[in-house]
């Protein structure tokens, strides 16, 4: 068909020859790890929206040692039984120590009210990777820990979880073809005698990624992300829970210009969210966070100042 | 005979003046109880209440879609537009000295 028809302009041409080009199956890329497949989508649709004041502060003490300052006051929801939302106005404070080095980082964070957090990435050898999570509440049965053995190979990536309350847990997740990566899942919590497994595929290309995950607790997710241009993406996801039968749709945009950041998103429930960073100088971040839930009448306004880094 | 004639009279004033009030009475009850008055006035009412109902929804879904453009929309034109002054703002200095732009001005 090539042969007959000369191809009209040299962008079909080439189209033409990275399609004839043929696929290596045995030098595929090593696709991301399988609890990240809906990485794009979350970095649009979900931003760390927040209500009250907060600010950050970094302080480097040298190249691999930092600390953290960060304080927060405003209202915090409280769960509660009753469709309306409880807000008790509460502050805390955070300190945090960071290292950080090509082969090992820690991060430490503790809270005035007593919630200490700690994460460990650890790289062992050059594919295997050691990763843990704990964190230290003064309720009793909050406190958890999670520790992930991650295995890199050349077209597929490994993991295993264990976790407290008897959780393991494993992945594995397989590049195919060069734009498509399949993978699977199996949990089995010991301390709720619950069990599971999942899959998950995606699609992703220089324009585009598309991802679906299904689970046995009823989870079905489904994403889609489109990038416009270098500073634009749109994104979309749909998320169905077969067992409590609820569905919600969210449709988002992430502009990423010179001097800010801006994601806003919109849903099926009435929620609206929008999350402008503004980068006023170096190292100095102003945050504007608002959220309007007409149905329940929520409205969390917030703004915050992220100072070093 | 007598009280007969006495109560005729004294009864025909009133009667008279019934009759009087009795037409104006009998006009606008005709009119106050004809069927077109009433469905008239049905009418009128639920097209207030309809026309009230919808002023209100109109209202509501206005102050959703105000809301709502005014989270998502005008950030992004504010943004957009002062991106775009940078962009001129740094044409023109490049254009002016010669030279590329060394950090972008505020």
């Amino acid at each position: 068909m090539a042969a007959t028809v000369p191809p009209p302009t040299h962008v079909a041409k080439e189209n033409e020859i990275k399609i004839e080009e043929k696929i290596d199956y045995l030098n595929l890329p090593c696709p991301i790890p399988y609890e990240e497949i809906h990485r794009e989508a979350l970095m649009s649709l979900k931003p760390e929206l927040f209500e009250g004041m907060r600010f950050d502060f970094t302080k480097g003490l040298n190249q691999k040692f930092s600390l953290s300052h960060s304080m927060f006051m405003g209202p915090m929801e409280v769960p509660s039984q009753s469709t309306e939302t409880i807000k008790i106005p509460t502050s805390h404070y955070e300190f945090g120590a960071n290292f950080l080095d090509p082969k090992l980082m820690l991060f430490g964070r503790i809270l005035t009210d007593g919630r200490l957090n700690a994460r460990v990435k650890c790289d062992l050898t050059d594919n295997l990777t050691l990763k843990a999570n704990a964190q230290l509440t003064s309720e009793p049965h909050m406190s958890h820990g999670m520790g992930n053995f991650d295995y890199k190979g050349k077209d597929y990536r490994a993991q295993f979880q264990l976790g407290n309350g008897a959780l393991f847990g494993a992945n594995y997740i397989q590049s195919v073809t060069p734009h498509l990566s399949l993978g699977g899942e199996v949990f089995w919590a010991g301390q709720h005698r619950k069990s599971g497994i999942g899959f998950a595929g995606r699609y992703n290309s220089d324009k585009m990624v598309a991802t679906g995950q299904v689970a046995s607790t009823g989870m079905v997710a489904l994403s889609y992300v489109q990038k416009v241009s270098e500073k634009v993406s749109l994104a979309s996801d749909f998320m169905y829970n077969y067992m409590s039968r609820d569905v919600t749709t969210s449709f988002g945009y992430d502009y990423i210009l010179r001097q800010c950041r801006l994601r806003g998103k919109i849903d099926s429930n009435g929620c609206t969210a929008a999350f402008l960073e503004e980068r006023l100088n170096m190292g100095l971040n102003f945050i504007l966070s608002a959220e309007i839930d007409h149905r329940k009448k929520d409205y969390k306004f917030g703004f915050g100042l992220t100072v070093g880094e | 005979m007598a009280s007969e004639g006495k109560r005729g009279r004294l009864s025909l004033p009133g009667t008279s003046g019934n009759g009087d009030e009795g037409i104006i009475a009998r006009v606008s009850n005709t009119i106050s109880q004809s069927p077109i008055v009433y469905q008239g006035k049905r009418a009128a009412s639920d097209a207030a209440f309809v026309t009230k109902k919808l002023l209100k929804s109109t209202g509501r879904a206005a102050w959703i879609a105000g809301t709502t453009l005014l989270i998502l929309v005008v950030p992004l034109i504010i943004e957009m537009d002062r991106e775009q002054q940078m962009n001129e703002l740094e044409l023109q200095q490049a254009s002016l000295l010669g030279t590329p732009p060394v950090a972008p001005q505020k």
